[in-house]
């Protein structure tokens, strides 16, 4: 039973570990081995993309748009 | 790196084992195209984005409507045209054999809009 | 012949310091481990072969001991897993061209670590709860009764409309546990990063940057929270190095 908390410690403390060290963290937009990096990439793009929209729709309706 | 992490919890950790393996879970919420599955990968991908756009323009309508100041005549037309979106989300779903599981991929940071 | 980059330190005269501790350590594969440094900062690095690099959950987890150890003699940035690079060449101009941004982020995580705070709940139980106490509160009237007759659209709209309320509601009460959380954070000087709704019952996924003495307080801060919010889940992890608090896009 102690056992089990143990182990379910150590579960909980290395999936928060890869989680950090998989998806955060520097990140080199160069030559990304992984391919989740390559997706991340894309939609940094799409999201800039987004905000772009939004900052026109701003722009259009005379409102001041905020600094980034 | 042996040592335990956790500073403070209450709970069972059980489920939160789970839950932060939920969170973290690469196998189900990567999309991995390959030459076998690049035609139903594609759709996946495809759907998910029409969904999440979908959703969004839902939440924005709900948030007009419950401002008050849309006509009676309005707010049919909006549903009508958004009860009818979501049948044909649900009909492509059929049609390519997707669950709402299967389009709940990582979208990274177009996640954090809904 | 690739080079795999650990973390990015700031070492300003101690170069000798970090070679001592470099001999000492080993990288992923037992691969050895060396600096590629620039003035004050230096790339810790060892060397890969690509095909060594296939997501494996233990080279991650070695990975990660690596910038663990660094973090306890270094202040530093951790690298994502996989970030890789040609040569010590490439990796010199890297540093050189994103020299002024690291020296800012290193400066940003001085003497400081991470701490991640997780909050669970069942969140259908706490939307229900939500309601039954906002229909005591207030008689919100439904929507206005229409002149003209119900169509299927307008009750579908008002079947989403309920659902769109009970989730604002959700929102709303997690906004106030967060402003409850900054408010006691705000004495311990610590940055914080929140996210709401990660996940149906993840309802806070939250990443605090401060002091490494303040551990403790910060734990206290967290024991007086869970009191607070009894029907809440707190769960607090730490310290790590600081893997979230990193704003620099590489040039």
């Amino acid at each position: 039973m102690h056992d089990n908390v143990i182990d379910r410690s150590k579960d909980v403390t290395i999936l928060e570990l890869l989680d950090r060290v998989l998806n955060k963290g520097v990140i080199l937009t160069g030559d990304i081995v992984i391919s989740v990096a390559d997706v991340d990439l894309v939609y940094v793009g799409v999201k800039l993309m987004l905000s772009s929209v939004e900052t026109m729709e701003q722009l259009r309706s005379g409102k001041s748009v905020a600094e980034e | 790196m042996s040592e335990d992490k956790i500073l403070f919890n209450t709970g069972s950790l059980d489920e939160l084992s789970e839950e932060i393996g939920k969170l973290t879970s690469n196998e189900e919420s990567r999309l991995k195209l390959t030459p076998d599955n690049a035609d139903s990968g594609l759709a996946k991908l495809v759907l998910t984005l029409v969904e999440l756009i979908r959703k969004l323009v839902e939440k924005q309508a709900m948030r007009r409507v419950d401002g008050g100041l849309l006509t009676d005549e309005e707010i049919e037309r909006l549903g009508e045209t958004l009860m009818k979106l979501e049948m044909k989300m649900e009909e492509l779903k059929r049609h390519f054999n997707l669950t709402d599981r299967d389009l709940n991929i990582n979208l990274g940071p177009l996640g954090d809009l809904m | 012949m690739d080079m795999m980059i650990y973390s990015i330190l700031s070492v300003k005269n101690n170069h000798e310091k970090l070679n001592t501790l470099l001999i000492a350590m080993k990288g992923i594969s037992g691969a050895d481990l060396y600096a590629v440094s620039l003035d004050e900062i230096s790339a810790v690095v060892c060397d890969i072969k690509r095909a060594d690099l296939i997501a494996d959950k233990t080279n991650a987890i070695e990975y990660a001991g690596v910038i663990e150890n660094l973090a306890q003699q270094f202040t530093l940035l951790p690298m994502r897993y996989g970030s890789i690079m040609g040569s010590t060449d490439l990796i010199n101009k890297m540093l050189g061209r994103n020299y002024h941004e690291f020296q800012q982020n290193l400066q940003k995580v001085e003497n400081k670590c991470e701490f991640g705070l997780k909050i669970f709940c069942d969140s259908e139980k706490l939307k229900a709860e939500l309601r039954a106490k906002s229909e005591a509160d207030t008689k919100t009237p439904d929507k206005p009764a229409p002149k003209i007759k119900n169509s299927v659209y307008r009750d579908w709209v008002n079947k989403k409309l309920k659902e769109h309320r009970l989730e604002e509601l959700l929102l709303t009460y997690v906004d106030s546990v967060i402003a409850e959380i900054t408010g006691y954070l705000a004495r311990l000087n610590a940055v914080n990063k929140f996210k709401k709704m990660a996940t149906e019952t993840t309802i806070i996924d939250a990443v605090f940057l401060l002091d490494k003495e303040r551990k403790d307080a910060l734990i206290h801060v967290i024991e007086e929270l869970q009191n607070q919010y009894p029907g809440l889940n707190f769960v607090l992890t730490g310290p790590w190095p600081p893997y979230n608090f990193v704003e620099i896009i590489i040039k």
